[in-house]
């Protein structure tokens, strides 16, 4: 039985009388990479920001670490919060740090390691995501869309964390930096051995890298599990979700 | 592995930098204890530097390391790496398969690691350059904008109905109706500071009477008009900025462009119009508090009632000095539109930038209308007004 470092009970987000998430529950197992997918608008990112603690749930709760982490300050989480990592959809770079700035930031918060092993640290971490070692001294502005992604990965995993969050890793990118960004998360998993949560819509990424998948839609759980028992699930909205005419030409190039 | 395990326990009694992360050296092994995790790591750090290695051999003792991460693997491979003089033997024991893998991993990338390229910071003399080509081309392109600006106003001369009118009313509602709570609490503050500091002087020389004549005279002529510029250039200007910034980041404006919309035609005339319209009445209402405040402070301080304050109010002041301070209004005006509009077009990239338009639309737009002011000043003055 595989430890499960994050739970969510019964999690419920209300914007005024608009209900987001119903009721929600889900467990997060140590080394697993999992998608939270759905439609435009179907509460995916928010759950995502709820279990990464940036966002407060109406009601429900949540086990991280085997902590109850709504229950307590802000202050006391923040041990937690360094043992997770986020990637933000657009990377939310420091705009005035360059890259190697950005990524050495964790490191000098939250360690004293001399500066010198921090940098040889970070430019360690800038090449796991992929990076060419010259893109250490540009800013955030001068970075293309994808290298902008990489970075904040690189960022994500400066203090090695023990679960990853991505918020949409494969949106902008063309489909062989999207095909890359699978192989980073890939190859993160398998070198660091990092749990990593995707917020994804990319049918390659789902097929490519998702072990198990939260399908969510009118704001409740309607498929969980492997790709292949939420495709026979046979609940209407995966019907719709992955039987569309995008899901259906990707998953026929899969089968061949 | 008896062995193994006296050497730990050894390891252990005999010296740990903390009582959990550390490592040790008896003879030819080194043994590595406890958490190794970037937290953990600064002791462990200065010792690797400093202690004094086997000539021979070393073996690094993993055995001990309860947990590792890539500093903590990155630390062993630099220091394995350093003192790998070849004449020593190098080994590293009781590897498990996660450490394993980190340390694989750290020597597979060990090629990138290396002295970080420094982003370039151009010298004195270059800096310098850079800075004043940058004001030039700046001013060219505010001489450019004023003439793009010229052309479509001409072209609303002879097609006034083109103008937005709804546009107009709702700038005219948020820069001239909403300003008024402030401009007529701060110019009623500075009536009263006018007439108190005026009043100190006159009261020595039994001449109460003319603070009318100082208070009427510097708000109407100068202060009421200055004022509301600045309250104006700080509250409106900035705005200005600040709405056509945020449109440029968000594409908004290249939006306008496409569907085939002069962006000057519909975001930036609709505010001058409204502007000049609104500074001049703003201008009037500051007077009106001004010299009000002016008179309370005057009837309170020198017993000079409102009756004889508003007689001598109405000797002292000419018609031209009510104008030539009403007339300056909307010149002012149409420098803290131009200039707000101007930068906030300036932006470009990132809503950092927003911020930075916007603070350099109010520093510029407050500048130059204190530097109009005074020439205004100097040409009135030679004019004998």
């Amino acid at each position: 039985m595989a430890e499960h470092i994050l739970q969510a009970h019964d999690l419920v987000m209300k914007f005024g009388r608009k209900c987001v998430l119903d009721r929600i529950s889900m467990q997060l197992e140590r080394g697993e990479i999992l998608a939270i997918v759905g439609g435009s608008g179907s509460g995916k990112s928010t759950l995502m920001r709820q279990l990464a603690l940036l966002q407060t749930p109406t009601s429900g709760s949540i086990e991280l670490f085997g902590e109850r982490v709504l229950e307590m300050s802000e202050f006391r989480t923040l041990p937690l919060r360094r043992r997770m990592g986020v990637m933000f959809q657009n990377g939310a770079l420091f705009g005035d740090l360059t890259v190697l700035e950005n990524i050495s930031m964790p490191l000098r918060e939250h360690t004293s390691i001399s500066l010198e092993t921090i940098e040889q640290i970070a430019m360690l971490k800038l090449a796991l995501a992929g990076l060419e070692p010259e893109a250490a001294a540009l800013f955030p502005s001068q970075l293309s869309g994808g290298m902008r992604k990489r970075a904040a990965v690189a960022r994500g995993i400066a203090m090695d964390p023990e679960i990853l969050f991505l918020d949409e890793p494969g949106s902008g990118l063309d489909p062989v930096s999207a095909d890359a960004m699978d192989d980073l998360v890939l190859h993160l998993k398998r070198t660091l051995g990092l749990t990593v949560v995707l917020v994804t819509h990319d049918m390659d990424s789902l097929w490519r890298v998702a072990d198990r998948i939260v399908l969510l839609a009118d704001t409740r759980i309607a498929a969980e599990g492997t790709l292949q028992e939420v495709l026979e699930s046979g609940h209407a909205a995966a019907h719709k979700f992955f039987h569309g005419r995008r899901g259906r030409v990707v998953g026929a190039t899969y089968d061949q | 592995m008896p062995g193994r395990c006296q050497n730990m326990e050894q390891a252990r009694s005999q010296r740990q930098v903390n009582s959990r992360t550390g490592f040790a050296i008896e003879g030819s092994r080194a043994t590595c204890v406890g958490n190794w995790q970037a937290q953990e790591l600064h002791d462990v750090e200065k010792l690797m530097s400093q202690v004094k290695w086997p000539a021979d051999a070393v073996e690094f003792d993993l055995g001990g390391i309860t947990s590792l991460d890539t500093v903590g693997a990155w630390l062993l491979f630099r220091t394995i790496r350093e003192i790998d003089d070849g004449n020593r033997q190098l080994s590293v024991l009781n590897v498990n398969e996660q450490h394993q893998k980190l340390l694989d991993l750290v020597e597979d990338r060990s090629e990138s690691i290396r002295k970080p390229p420094k982003p370039y910071v151009p010298g004195v003399l270059e800096s310098i350059g850079r800075h004043t080509s940058s004001q030039f081309l700046q001013y060219f392109e505010f001489l450019n904008f004023i003439g793009k600006l010229a052309i479509v106003f001409s072209k609303l001369f002879l097609r006034p109905w083109r103008l937005r009118w709804g546009l107009v009313v709702k700038e005219l509602q948020s820069a001239g109706v909403n300003a008024l709570p402030i401009v007529g609490l701060l110019a009623f503050l500075i009536g009263i500071v006018i007439a108190y500091q005026g009043g100190i002087v006159l009261r020595d020389y039994g001449a109460n009477i003319y603070v009318a004549d100082i208070v009427g005279l510097s708000m109407v002529r100068e202060l009421a008009p200055l004022i509301t510029a600045i309250i104006v250039a700080g509250r409106t200007g900035s705005a200005y900025t600040a709405q056509i910034g945020t449109m440029m980041v968000t594409e908004e404006v290249d939006a306008l462009r496409s569907i085939g919309v002069a962006p000057l035609e519909i975001l930036v005339l609709p505010k001058l119009v409204a502007l000049v319209i609104a500074l001049p009445l703003l201008t009037v209402f500051a007077d009106a508090m001004g010299l009000f405040g002016g008179m309370i402070m005057a009837s309170s301080m020198l017993d000079l009632n409102s009756s004889t304050f508003i007689n001598r109010l109405t000797e002292a002041m000419t018609m031209n000095s009510y104008l030539s301070g009403i007339g300056k209004a909307p010149v002012f005006a149409a420098i803290i539109a131009v200039v707000g509009c101007f930068q906030g077009f300036r932006v470009y990239g990132s809503a950092e930038s927003v911020g930075r338009q916007t603070t350099i639309s109010v520093v510029e737009s407050i500048f130059l209308v204190i530097i109009v002011d005074a020439a205004f000043s100097v040409a009135f003055s030679k004019l004998g007004i």
